[in-house]
């Protein structure tokens, strides 16, 4: 079984994220503990520009994690069948990507 | 060497000079035959007597009558932090349940302190003690709420705008909801309650409301007579002012007969 602490996310490319859930709702555990570990210093350290925004309502909606990457990408993840880890590794896969992508950039600008 | 017999050397080992107590006399057929040769009767016997027995599997023990967990055996330490919440929830009139998510502990310290000048304390609580208080007691549509790391912000009076100033400068505590007067209140209503004006002012509008009616039953009824008390003194002044008798008789009489 993976632990969630082991995923590592770089949240260099990432500009903001946003997770909006209902507490009172009971598919939100996996989002709200996806909000804990974003939060956590390890994963803020790698970027202390990226703000995170908890929206927290009463309307029945469904658990949502809204990420907002800094090339104008946009990742929309919806937590009511999702578990934590999925979500942390498919955020993770991307900004490893993306950091691929930025690091060769750089490499072919500056040879 | 063959000689030997069923005697025992007693200081050589047992597989050195020892031959077997039964030996077989060779009749007809050699002892190693091309087809399959039953053997005498005496081997057949002991074959039976020696057979390889398998040990029995265990019974898995999902089929076994399953033993009652014994769950009185409660942790004394559990029994203590669930009396610690049964507390909590007894003695304080607004109770606010927040997500923590991991932060430095300066911050931690430095919002307690904030907190505390408005009489507001913070308990870091477990949801499996929590949950167990609550699914007994009164306040059963808290429980959904406690998932993953919570805090509970309780204070004797309910101070909500204080509590919620301090929280915006703390991004990393989400209010979830709060039960204050017995009331449970999500974050929008926390929100609406503390925009509320305080009770003073409430009990000011509501009295200011109720008088409204009778102060303009009683306006309208003393119209007539003011009315007229207006007339006269207009009338007094006018004949003060000018000198003319006559027509000063009959609007009096007219108006005290209206009445």
């Amino acid at each position: 079984k993976k632990m969630a602490s082991k995923i590592r996310v770089v949240l260099r490319p990432v500009k903001s994220i946003l997770v909006r859930f209902c507490p009172f709702e009971s598919n939100v555990e996996s989002t709200r503990k996806f909000l804990g570990y974003i939060n956590h210093k390890k994963i803020q350290a790698t970027n202390r520009n990226c703000e995170v925004t908890a929206d927290v309502r009463h309307d029945g909606s469904e658990p949502l994690v809204d990420v907002m990457f800094a090339d104008g990408e946009r990742l929309i993840m919806k937590g009511a069948n999702l578990t934590t880890i999925e979500m942390l590794t498919a955020l993770g896969s991307r900004c490893s990507a993306k950091e691929l992508k930025e690091e060769q950039k750089s490499k072919k600008k500056s040879p | 060497g063959p000689g030997a017999g069923p005697e025992r050397c007693p200081s050589a080992p047992l597989s050195a000079g020892w031959l077997p107590a039964l030996q077989f006399v060779r009749r007809g057929s050699k002892a190693v035959t091309r087809h399959w040769k039953a053997m005498h009767f005496q081997r057949q016997k002991l074959m039976a007597v020696t057979e390889y027995l398998a040990p029995r599997p265990a019974v898995p023990p999902r089929c076994l009558p399953r033993r009652k967990e014994t769950l009185e055996e409660d942790n004394g330490y559990a029994r203590l932090l669930q009396r610690q919440v049964e507390e909590v929830f007894r003695d304080n009139r607004m109770i606010a349940v927040c997500q923590y998510n991991s932060m430095p502990g300066e911050d931690v310290v430095l919002m307690r302190h904030y907190l505390r000048k408005h009489d507001i304390e913070v308990k870091f609580v477990l949801n499996e003690i929590v949950r167990d208080v609550l699914s007994q007691s009164k306040y059963k549509n808290l429980l959904p709420l406690f998932v993953a790391r919570n805090i509970l912000l309780v204070s004797r009076e309910a101070k909500a705008k204080e509590m919620l100033r301090v929280l915006k400068g703390v991004p990393q505590i989400n209010l979830l909801g709060a039960c204050i007067h017995d009331t449970i209140l999500s974050r929008q209503g926390v929100e609406n309650f503390a925009k509320l004006p305080s009770l003073e002012a409430a009990q000011g509008q509501t009295v200011g409301a109720l008088a409204l009616l009778p102060s303009q039953t009683s306006s309208l009824l003393q119209r007539g007579s003011a009315h007229l008390t207006a007339l006269l003194d207009q009338h007094i002044r006018r004949l003060q002012a000018g000198e003319t008798g006559s027509p000063a008789e009959p609007p009096p009489a007219q108006s005290t007969e209206a009445h």
